[in-house]
């Protein structure tokens, strides 16, 4: 089995993980919903006023509640399974839909917020490696350890009181233009920064005191070619492969900071549904964040393989 | 083309770590410096490329042609890299870029050091490739490669722009004896055309293949200076002559014979062992006697290791079977191991570990102080880790805990290989000889074959060259007539 | 965290100084947040409409919030929970983590790859996002959120402590102490335990760090504890409409999150790896 073919199939059965995981949490969250379920729910989708005992079934029917535990459970999954997730309990549009439009938003504010911070991680942290413990290694470690003991979301909030309210700059919240993308982008990416900044410069560093650099250098070549030809590529392979660590912050981010700005993403979709108990919007977005997770990670996966020769031997 | 240094000394601040010094090296010839590790040998080729460490200084003088290197700047000795002065890193495997094929790593050399437009490079890559035996392994990887490959590899990219000066910093570390020699035949090529060469080592073998002269160093300091041929039969300094006996080769025979020995304690039959789809050995049958001293020897990878910890029972043949003499406790079957720090607990003192020993066996405390003795071992060394203390004596508390428990049979993987030449010298005999004294048997793996003949009562030679995919069942030599 | 705080103070001097930072950062805040109940009689739920987003005074050092709370009482009942709450979870996971850790990578085999497997379960989903989906199945709980971090937490343990484990178990200087005719026991004290031991107080450290954090976000989405509990994500979100009246009462718990954090990472004493 090539590394290639034993790689797509790991990360496969992480998405069978993240489907039977969310789909039996999402269970059990039906399953704790105080009183009667399917009258609650029915009430959510169509008004107090326009309940009665045949919406109330028709819902139970949908969720197929009512049975047996272990019945439901499966049925549950088996429904997972089809991949029917069913219609928002709240707006009553297929979950299929809404999410997709969502992650799309998602995607969008994650690849500026990743992008934006290999903009500043990385290239800071390659040049404090060139100088260990020169003036930019001793400020790169304590703008490294201080962005790192604040939370995504708290990050957010001083920017907003920063930019949007004492300068004025941004807009603090919503959707609209490309402004709107900055500063949740930066929430996430100042994060981001700060761990693969000192990712970056401990590989340069390592990278800058390795025999093969020593030789590279006594071969004859200059420092800029030695830089060019064999320090990116092997301090590179490191920062890469802890992207894929990198991304349970990311994701973990768009939640709280799609939340805090408001940005209409799959994070802010899924505390909506949580709060709202719209279950089978909860599993929608759920999924979508898990399986967005998973598909991150074999992308940084594939990108290993690429720029690491050394990975594509069995 | 000459190499002129004249007092030459490493600094730190105003510690002398290498004494003044003065040699001369004109074209076609090459010089050896010798002597023990950490003598400060290697300082004196970092000062002459001019990569001395941050804090250490190179003072006197060093002039190539004329020029006095010392006092240029960086950039302008960096121009002189490759082009002029040549160093051969120690370890090639390391010093490959892992992630960059092995042909690229040479042509770059060409491409921007010598200075040849695209084509050029790329021609004189294959031929010099080609030349080296490397043709196949262009598109190879590092890891890919052998360790000869790699040696062969940094030569002719460190070798591609012309340097006329080559610099060789311990060559051979880590070499089994077939290795060293292909080394120092690559060094020779080096010289071959009016080159320069300079060698640091610790290993007389080297200096002697490569003749020229010679330089004894000890402490940072130079002790004396001759042709190879005669500095090497009669050094005039105490130290040059202690160095040489230390050399395997010169080991005089043991006196004493072999005591007549009684049963075995330990017999292997018919064993056999394929290991990573490579038959290591095959139909392998021995006995081994108290107090018997026995080599095993062969090129690295033949499986030595494998053998002796089958026979401790660490491991099963796939084929075959051990049998120990009936009557014995498991734990008379002892192993010495080749890096002794990674033998021991790390965080505990040397003290705490040997009363450990001592409470589990229900040992008598008496018994230690004269074992100390008998190593030399001070035994204010119980109060320090065994990262404290040095691999010399570490290796001797090492056979002290094992022979706190009357081993029968001591199996000992390249017990001296990590050491310097002069503790080996000391350690290796003292091994053999207790071993003797008390009945033990002694199974010595190393890859010095002069040092097994001159040990061991016989020899077995497993044989399996590392390239080879044929195994060969392993060899007998007998130094003496079988006993029992 | 655990580990070193039980060793003060005589191997306090031997720590670096970053860890002895992070410690003294650390124990300062606990000092304030349960020594001054035993001082003052202080409630973080006594509200007094007619005194809000009052500026800190004599009275109120550290002001009041929008229902005229007083912010030092929940200040301190914020971080009595947190630290609290992570103390809990970060020692209910190491033990777990560190018993299964050893026993795969001693066992190896199927031991290894079952519980492996079920690592890989954890891990599937980031962790952020378990701990939500638990926490929503008992909004309000202490325990359903704390059920939730452990089984985050637990699994770094197991992956640290099975790989070390898994490296040593290999190790010649095992082989040795084997040979030499020493039991399991001793291989555990001798040699696992002294290699284990740092990277668990590290992984401590940041574990705490880790549910600090994952508390703090699940109060500010309003998924967390409930108000009027005190709690640093749930007052960010509560304070901040009044962000500009009173900057200084939202910039609290945010400095306060800030320090509890930075003291776990100091105390780390390593980057993360």
């Amino acid at each position: 089995m090539s590394r290639l073919t034993s790689l797509l199939l790991g990360r496969l059965l992480q998405a069978g993980l993240v489907a039977w995981g969310v789909g039996t949490l999402t269970f059990l969250l039906t399953r704790a919903l105080p009183g009667d379920m399917a009258y609650r729910i029915a009430a959510g989708r169509y008004g107090y006023e326009n309940v009665d005992r045949d919406a109330a079934e028709a819902v139970s029917r949908e969720l197929a509640l009512g049975g047996s535990p272990l019945g439901d459970y499966l049925h549950w999954l088996g429904d997972l399974a089809r991949l029917d997730l069913g219609h928002s309990l709240v707006s009553g549009e297929a979950v299929w839909s809404e999410v997709r439009h969502q992650l799309g938003h998602s995607l969008d504010l994650a690849i500026v917020a990743v992008l934006l911070a290999l903009l500043i991680g990385p290239p800071l942290g390659m040049l404090a490696g060139l100088r260990r413990d020169g003036w930019l290694d001793r400020a790169n470690l304590l703008g490294a350890v201080l962005l790192r003991s604040l939370p995504s979301f708290v990050i957010g909030l001083l920017l907003i009181m920063a930019f949007s309210v004492g300068l004025g700059w941004f807009p603090a919240a919503g959707h609209g233009g490309a402004s709107h993308a900055w500063l949740p982008a930066l929430a996430l990416a100042l994060g981001l920064a700060a761990v693969s900044t000192r990712v970056a410069r401990n590989a340069m560093a390592g990278v800058a005191g390795s025999p093969f650099h020593a030789f590279a250098l006594t071969k004859g070549l200059s420092p800029s070619r030695v830089f060019w030809r064999h320090g990116l590529r092997n301090a590179g392979v490191p920062v890469v492969a802890y992207l894929g660590v990198q991304l349970v912050y990311l994701i973990e981010g768009v939640v709280v900071v799609e939340s805090l700005f408001a940005w209409p993403g799959i994070g802010h979709a899924l505390v909506h549904a949580l709060v709202a108990r719209d279950v089978p919007m909860v599993q929608g977005t759920a999924l979508a964040m898990g399986l967005l997770f998973v598909a991150l990670n074999t992308l940084v996966d594939l990108t290993c393989l690429l720029i690491d020769p050394r990975r594509r031997q069995a | 083309m000459t190499l002129h240094a004249i007092d030459l000394g490493v600094w730190a601040g105003d510690d002398c770590l290498v004494a003044p010094c003065s040699f001369r090296l004109s074209a076609g010839e090459n010089l050896t410096l010798l002597g023990e590790t950490g003598a400060g040998k290697s300082l004196l080729a970092q000062a002459i490329m001019g990569t001395l460490p941050a804090g250490l200084e190179a003072r006197g003088e060093v002039r190539l042609d004329g020029r006095q290197l010392l006092d240029l700047r960086r950039g302008e000795r960096r121009r002189l890299w490759g082009r002029e002065l040549v160093l051969l890193p120690q370890e090639p495997w390391h010093a490959l870029d892992p992630l960059m094929r092995a042909g690229e790593q040479v042509r770059e050399t060409y491409r921007f050091v010598a200075g040849d437009d695209a084509g050029r490079a790329r021609e004189r890559t294959r031929r010099a490739l080609a030349r080296l035996g490397l043709g196949q392994a262009a598109r190879r990887l590092p890891s890919e490669l052998s360790g000869g490959m790699a040696q062969r590899l940094a030569f002719a990219a460190a070798t591609a722009a012309g340097g006329r000066l080559v610099i060789a910093d311990e060559p051979t570390k880590g070499l089994d004896s077939d290795r060293r020699d292909e080394v120092v035949a690559l060094l020779q090529e080096a010289q071959r055309d009016g080159g320069m060469l300079l060698t640091i080592t610790h290993d007389i073998q080297v200096a002697r293949r490569l003749g020229g002269r010679v330089m004894i160093l000890r402490d940072g300091r130079c002790l004396e200076e001759g042709e190879a041929a005669e500095l090497l039969r009669r050094p005039r300094s105490d130290f040059g002559r202690r160095l040489l006996a230390a050399d395997p080769a010169e080991w005089t025979a043991r006196a004493t014979p072999p005591r007549a020995a009684g049963e075995p304690v330990l017999r292997a039959h018919g064993l056999g062992k394929t290991l990573g789809g490579r038959r290591l050995f095959e139909a392998l049958s021995l006995s081994l006697s108290p107090g018997e001293v026995v080599g095993l020897a062969g090129p690295s990878g033949c499986g030595k290791s494998t053998l002796g910890n089958l026979l401790l029972g660490l491991g099963t043949p796939d084929r075959g079977r051990v049998e120990r003499a009936t009557g014995l406790a498991p734990h008379r079957f002892q192993k010495l191991y080749q890096d002794p720090p990674a033998a021991f607990a790390p965080h505990w003192t040397l003290g705490t570990l040997l009363d450990d020993l001592l409470r589990r066996h229900r040992l008598d405390r008496d018994r230690v102080p004269p074992l100390l003795e008998r190593l030399r071992l001070s035994s204010a060394l119980l109060a320090r880790r065994p990262g404290e203390v040095s691999g010399g004596e570490l290796q001797r508390f090492s056979l002290l805990r094992v022979l706190l428990l009357d081993p029968v049979l001591l199996f000992a993987d390249e017990p001296t290989s990590r050491l310097d030449p002069l503790t080996q010298r000391e350690i290796l005999p003292l091994m053999t000889e207790l071993a003797r004294e008390r009945g033990c048997a002694l199974l010595l793996v190393s890859h010095d074959r002069d040092l097994v003949r001159h040990s061991c009562d016989r020899t077995l030679e497993l044989g399996t060259p590392l390239n080879q995919g044929s195994a060969l069942t392993a060899r007998e030599e007998r130094a003496m007539p079988e006993s029992g | 965290m655990i580990a070193t705080l039980s060793l003060l103070p005589s191997r306090w001097l031997s720590l670096p100084r970053a860890r002895r930072w992070g410690a003294g950062l650390l124990l300062a805040l606990l000092a304030v947040a349960w020594l001054l109940p035993l001082v003052t009689a202080l409630d973080p739920a006594r509200q007094d409409l007619m005194n809000t987003l009052a500026a800190p005074s004599l009275a109120e050092p550290l002001g009041t919030d929008h229902l005229g709370r007083s912010q030092l009482a929940r200040m301190a009942a914020a971080i009595r929970l947190s630290t609290g709450m992570a103390l809990v979870s970060v020692l209910s996971a190491a033990l777990p983590g560190v018993l299964l850790g050893v026993l795969a990578g001693w066992r190896g085999g199927w031991t290894d790859r079952a519980l492996g497997l079920v690592a890989d379960c954890v891990l599937a989903l980031p962790g952020l996002l378990l701990v939500l989906l638990l926490a929503a199945i008992a909004p309000g709980q202490f325990w359903a959120l704390y059920l939730g971090i452990a089984l985050v937490l637990w699994v770094e343990y197991f992956r640290v402590v099975r790989a070390t484990t898994r490296s040593l178990a290999a190790s010649p200087q095992l082989q040795a102490s084997r040979l030499l005719g020493f039991g399991p026991g001793y291989l555990l004290r001798r040699h696992l335990w002294p290699a284990l031991a740092p990277a668990i107080s590290t992984l401590a450290a940041f574990g705490a760090a880790n549910a600090i954090l994952a508390i703090a976000a699940l109060g500010f989405v309003s998924i967390g504890l409930k108000p009027p509990t005190a709690e640093l994500g749930l007052m960010m979100t509560d304070l901040l409409p009044y962000y500009r009246e009173a900057p200084w009462i939202i910039l609290q718990p945010i400095a306060v999150l800030f320090l509890l954090v930075l003291g776990c990472q100091l105390l780390a004493g390593r980057e993360p790896q």
